[in-house]
């Protein structure tokens, strides 16, 4: 018998048990991960990083001079040749270097990588090398080092979680110039790096290079936070091998950091959910937008916007609420410490569903960026510079059904890690682990909740 | 026929239960918790009003 479902149910997936079980599955295996740690571990393991310095000269040859120089130098190059095709390049969205190298392989790929092996963003960095060079040039001329304004710190990371939201908005929702697609013209995308490049210049000059990659410098921030999930790590001048995650526990002390993460797991939300959860409830708020004489254009960024903000707001309500439930807790700190404090257990999970959400999409377009888009950056089919541009992309390289298990995996480690995390926290809060168990209840919960909802997004956006 | 050709629009409930069912472990807890503390509280005020009647 066939059932007359209308469109939902008919997944492409192959799968052996309903979608939604996996949900059910993962609850169930952190819950007992809850239980585990609560029963195992009783000392803080991450407030330490257990510094162990690399060799001496590998330290000293990666950190030298001449090293910083060449990453800077391959960093500004490729910034140029993005800015370069995007402007002189063909207008089609795929067949242009542009924007597979800025939105794929530098915006997916250094977070996936620097979570493993450390920031990985700072040496390529072609603001700050720009901006270093212009201020050892200016120390030389002038004979003393550029004066900076002091930092408001009260801003604190602030800068970059805007900086964030609108680099996303720029691809999800300027990009998107009707209900089904999204075509962003890379010509749009070189100006907006332009913009972004004279903006993030001018305030390295105004509170420093070091200090706006740190707090404000949008890119820098949201890699390094990544980065703070990997084993090395380098300071005064020598590299280091460290625990895996210990390094996360001390980034969120700033203001704006729970804002950065926050935004982060929203943005892919609302990409996973634009053309699948929340695909109704847009459409409704396009249209009554545009029966009242609205532009197609402006309604469909308005209710975009809208959609992502409510997003952002939503995320941020989930973990508010589990810090809500900590301050219930006998001997808890106020409110400003548990939100600041319990930032951190969020990055596994921001990580967890850039996986999720992009694996896939990272290794389909990759083979287009390591084969006809390097050969032909600006996609005008008369360049073949290393001899790759027949490469086509091999879409048969990942089975649906691996697609949604490395999916599943990816949400389920890293919300186990992000518990973890917290639990790790607690104890430095609550030296009694039995308060420090019953305050992560909360923290459970958001976790659960998270993982559920990241399913469900996947599990509509796959259907 | 089933009315089912929509139904694939509230699959979201099945991916709530398990939220559900841990916010309503979570606070069934905290009420236990609570009313044990009360009674607790309750228990020992009885003890010492027991102390003072003895010395009146």
């Amino acid at each position: 018998m066939t059932l007359p479902v209308a469109h939902a149910l008919a997944s492409r997936q192959d799968l052996p048990i309903p979608a939604w079980l996996f949900a059910w599955a993962a609850s169930i295996v952190l819950i007992v991960s809850f239980f585990a740690l609560s029963a195992a571990w009783r000392k803080p393991q991450f407030e330490d990083e257990h510094r162990r310095p690399l060799g001496a000269r590998l330290s000293t040859a990666l950190l030298s001079l001449p090293a910083q120089i060449l990453c800077g130098a391959i960093g500004v190059f490729l910034l140029g040749v993005a800015v370069y095709a995007g402007l002189r390049g063909t207008e089609a969205p795929d067949r242009n270097f542009a924007l597979t190298f800025l939105f794929v392989t530098c915006w997916l790929g250094f977070p996936f990588f620097s979570a493993i092996f450390g920031d990985l963003f700072r040496p390529f960095n072609p603001w700050r090398a720009i901006g270093r060079a212009a201020g050892g040039a200016f120390a030389k001329l002038a004979g003393q080092r550029p004066a900076h304004l002091a930092y408001p710190e009260r801003l604190g990371r602030w800068p970059a979680a805007v900086g964030l939201l609108a680099f996303v908005w720029i691809e999800v929702v300027y990009g998107r110039t009707s209900i089904v697609s999204v075509d962003i013209e890379p010509h749009a995308v070189a100006v907006a790096a332009l913009v972004y490049s004279v903006y993030t210049l001018a305030m390295m000059a105004v509170f420093g290079v070091e200090k706006w990659c740190d707090r404000g410098e949008a890119f820098s921030v949201y890699f390094g936070m990544f980065g703070r999930l990997g084993i090395f790590g380098a300071r005064d001048g020598s590299l280091y091998r460290r625990r895996p995650f210990s390094a996360a526990t001390s980034w969120a002390t700033v203001p704006g950091s729970a804002a950065v993460v926050i935004a982060s797991i929203a943005a892919t939300s609302f990409d996973g959910a634009q053309d699948g959860a929340f695909k109704d409830p847009i459409e409704s708020l396009f249209n009554w937008f545009t029966d009242r004489g609205m532009a197609l254009t402006t309604g469909l960024r308005l209710t975009d916007t809208i959609f992502m903000l409510a997003t952002f707001g939503a995320v941020a309500a989930v973990y508010m609420l589990g810090v809500r439930g900590m301050r219930t807790v006998p001997g808890a700190p106020s409110f400003k410490q548990l939100r600041t404090g319990f930032a951190h257990t969020l990055i596994p999970i921001a990580l967890a569903y850039l996986v999720a959400h992009y694996f896939s999409f990272f290794v389909f377009q990759e083979q287009a960026q390591f084969g006809y888009l390097l050969s032909d950056p600006l996609g005008t089919g008369h360049t073949d510079l290393f001899g790759t541009v027949a490469n086509e992309v091999d879409y048969k390289l990942l089975s649906a059904n691996a697609i949604w298990y490395v999916q599943v995996a990816a949400l389920v480690i890293g919300h186990v890690i992000g518990l973890m995390l917290a639990h790790d926290r607690a104890l430095v809060y609550w030296p009694d682990y039995r308060k420090a168990t019953a305050s992560q209840y909360w923290m459970l919960a958001v976790m659960v909740a998270f993982t559920c909802f990241g399913l469900y997004l996947l599990s509509v956006a796959n259907g | 026929m089933l009315p089912v050709a929509h139904v694939g629009h509230y699959l979201w409930v099945f991916y709530v239960i398990p939220i559900l069912i841990v916010v309503g472990a979570i606070l069934r807890n905290a009420i236990a918790q609570r009313r044990a503390g009360r009674d607790e509280a309750g228990e020992s005020s009885t003890a010492g009003g027991g102390k003072i009647t003895k010395r009146d």
